[in-house]
């Protein structure tokens, strides 16, 4: 499947109908926030022990993984890819750059639903969550990511 | 305009260097200024008031994209 012709609506819906504890992290998330930044990929931070319905859920999209479900969890990430990248997240608990230690229980149970279309929604984290996402592994781009987060978190403010 | 292939390599290098605790820290320290909240603010709400849903968000946002690696080839 050409990326040009990928349903990103169909996509979330199938994630969504999945049931699959999925958090939507990544400049994504941003741009649901309501930022518009540019990103080439899809950045998923998902419950360890859903990643086949994930991947059942992926597959008519023709995304395939990069590694087997074993693999995945040993190492904690994996990608799905055709001519579109979705980079998914599966550790239970990720260190951010100075030593915070950020599991992914605590982030589902702040997680905040929105909608994207009538009857599709996808989850994402607390403002704040986000903010830790963005410093497991930080690049110039993610500091970017973090001043405008926490411009809208002193706002107080909710998609 | 949309970069050239290089400079549009050269961009996506730089931003996704890996920083040092250091580097981070230095760059969060600088306060945000009063008129660069005022503009993120102005267009945060230009965009939620042009793409009322988070999809139609996406969608502009990979349009957008698909437009900037066009221009770029």
């Amino acid at each position: 499947m050409q990326g040009t012709e990928f349903d990103e609506l169909a996509f979330f819906a199938a994630v969504q109908t999945s049931g699959v504890r999925a958090l939507l992290i990544g400049r994504r998330a941003l741009v649901v926030l309501g930022l518009p930044v540019l990103t080439a990929d899809y950045d998923f931070w998902i419950h360890i022990d859903d990643i086949e319905r994930f991947n059942s859920a992926a597959a008519p999209f023709g995304l395939a993984p990069t590694r087997s479900v074993a693999e995945a969890r040993g190492r904690g990430r994996y990608v799905l890819e055709n001519d579109e990248h979705v980079d998914v997240l599966v550790a239970r608990a990720v260190p951010t750059i100075d030593g915070q230690s950020v599991s992914f229980a605590d982030v589902w149970g702040r997680r905040q639903p929105v909608a994207l279309a009538e009857g599709v929604s996808v989850q994402l984290p607390a403002i704040a969550d986000l903010i830790l996402t963005k410093r497991f592994a930080p690049r110039p781009k993610d500091l970017e990511d973090i001043r405008l987060l926490e411009i809208l978190q002193q706002e107080g403010d909710t998609p | 305009m949309s970069p050239g292939g290089d400079a549009r390599a050269r961009a996506i290098a730089a931003s996704e260097r890996r920083l040092t605790p250091e580097e981070v820290e230095a760059y969060l320290a600088t306060p945000v200024s009063a008129s660069e909240r005022e503009e993120v603010l102005a267009l945060v709400r230009w965009f939620r008031r042009r793409f009322s849903t988070g999809g139609e968000r996406l969608a502009y946002v990979r349009r957008a994209y698909r437009r900037w690696t066009v221009g770029a080839q």
